[in-house]
């Protein structure tokens, strides 16, 4: 016998799990630090990398200057200046990346607790089916064990 | 009138959900055809990728590619073409294309089609529909895509025209190109005025959504359209920028008309999703149609009954376009499976 409210309970929850949701699980995989910490790391090689490359095309930019002037250069002076303005863009990109991947992952946790608790309801809904508790229970068991 | 066009709109919605099978591929495909087109009108180079079946070829991928891979397939098809024109040049655009993402197109989430809508609507002249459109549905951070759309635009404006210039191979000569477009992009006023336009109209616009008056969506349009065409029009006389004021000003009327419809579909919109999804129980497989109500047939005939419900029935009818709240018993009538289901569980949570 086809049970319509599980049915329903079901679709709702595959649409979450298979749209939105899909982003909300991968991140729950994670702790928030080390899904921040992550994050912000990511954001330190592509600021890197984009830093290195804004170098070169400045040198290619100034490389006539550079090498009529190579022996004069002041390259401590070149290279402390460069590499303060390198630290305070990174400062403030990883500030801004902490608070932004922070916001989303708890925005995700939140989704991923209202999906959490329609599994719950799920759950019941077998339970009140056929009395016994199937394997659902196991699973959902551990469903409980991350929602916290 | 208002009547005959909101039964317009419900047997267009009507007509989208049930043909959506065939109707999404087709307007992917026209999207991504213009996509290619334009990039070819604008920049085209290739004589092979510039041909009709190339053409449609790559659209047809196009259609069946998530919107990152299409970016991703229109920024190398512009490449190809920059580097059959000048290869220092296409070196050029790749390096500020990886500097761009790292710095900038990285955090733009799910909007990053944006970066790719910018420019192919500025060759269309109509660029300004994408900050209309954000201001309505997205936050001002949205400005980050909007900017890199932007950047990129003029980057290709001012390679173009530099890749007419250059023909020569000397060293020095290919120096002196480079410290010319370098300069020409650093010193680019109209970019970073149209950035900063752009700002201020989805700022002032997801500024005045908020407010609760009637029509607030149509008067932040319209407040979203002044602002641009004010603000163009200032810049373009202190600053002296050479922007073409007509193009301006009719690009931004015709914009406004895309966003005022678009604001008339938008919700409605959402309705036409069809989902469909696959589970399984310990006893049956699922495939599941589910398939969103549309509230918004209003033609039934209760309108015309009686006179004292026919104004109850107009009122209702005229008050739609104004938002959420026409569509509200919908929501709740969904809802309620949930509902119910909570209820009897003893649950009061809502999903």
């Amino acid at each position: 016998m086809l049970n319509n409210r599980k049915v329903r309970l079901m679709s709702r929850l595959a649409m979450y799990e298979q749209n939105e949701g899909k982003e909300d699980v991968r991140l729950s995989k994670y702790f928030r630090t080390d899904y921040v910490r992550l994050n912000v790391l990511k954001t330190v090689v592509a600021v890197t990398l984009g830093y290195l490359l804004v170098l070169l095309l400045l040198i290619v930019y100034h490389s006539e200057y550079l090498i009529q002037e190579a022996v004069t250069l002041d390259y401590k002076g070149i290279l402390l200046r460069y590499v303060g303005i390198y630290i305070i863009i990174l400062v403030v990109y990883c500030s801004f990346a902490m608070i932004g991947y922070m916001l989303k992952y708890r925005a995700s946790r939140k989704k991923l607790a209202k999906y959490f608790r329609m599994l719950r309801r799920l759950r019941s809904l077998y339970r009140e089916e056929d009395g016994e508790l199937m394997n659902v229970e196991e699973a959902s068991v551990d469903y409980d064990r991350n929602d916290t | 009138m208002i009547v005959t066009i909101l039964e317009l709109r419900a047997h267009i919605l009507r007509f989208l959900q049930k043909f959506q099978l065939i109707v999404e591929p087709v307007i992917k495909f026209v999207i991504a055809f213009v996509v290619f087109r334009s990039i070819n009108n604008a920049i085209g180079a290739h004589e092979l990728l510039m041909s009709l079946p190339a053409e449609l070829l790559l659209s047809l991928l196009g259609t069946f590619v998530p919107p990152v891979i299409l970016t991703l397939m229109a920024a190398g098809i512009s490449l190809v073409h920059v580097y059959v024109a000048s290869p220092l040049l296409a070196i050029l655009v790749a390096i500020l294309m990886v500097i761009l993402y790292c710095f900038i197109a990285r955090f733009s989430g799910k909007y990053g089609y944006v970066v790719l809508a910018v420019p192919v609507l500025f060759l269309l002249k109509i660029p300004y529909v994408v900050p209309l459109i954000l201001g309505l549905i997205a936050t001002p951070m949205t400005i980050i895509p909007v900017a890199c759309g932007v950047i990129i635009y003029r980057m290709f404006v001012v390679i173009s025209n530099a890749a007419l210039v250059e023909n020569t191979t000397a060293i020095e000569d290919i120096l002196a190109l480079y410290i010319d477009v370098i300069d020409q992009l650093v010193a680019d006023k109209q970019m970073l005025i149209t950035i900063a336009v752009f700002f201020v109209m989805i700022l002032a616009m997801s500024l005045i959504r908020k407010l609760s008056i009637e029509y607030v969506f149509e008067i932040s349009i319209a407040v979203g359209a002044i602002v641009c065409i004010l603000s163009f029009l200032v810049a373009d006389v202190m600053l002296d920028v050479g922007l073409n004021i007509t193009e301006m000003v009719f690009g931004t009327v015709g914009s406004m008309l895309i966003a005022m419809v678009f604001q008339f579909f938008r919700l409605a919109l959402d309705y036409t999703a069809v989902e469909r999804v696959q589970f399984e129980d310990d006893d049956y497989y699922y495939y599941v149609k589910a398939v969103p109500k549309i509230n918004l047939a209003v033609p039934e005939r209760n309108v015309k009954k009686i006179s004292a419900n026919t104004e109850a029935g107009f009122r209702e009818v005229t008050a739609e376009p104004e938002e959420e709240n026409a569509y509200e018993p919908e929501l709740s009538e969904e809802e309620r499976y949930a509902m119910g289901e909570e209820l009897e569980e003893g649950d009061s949570e809502e999903f």
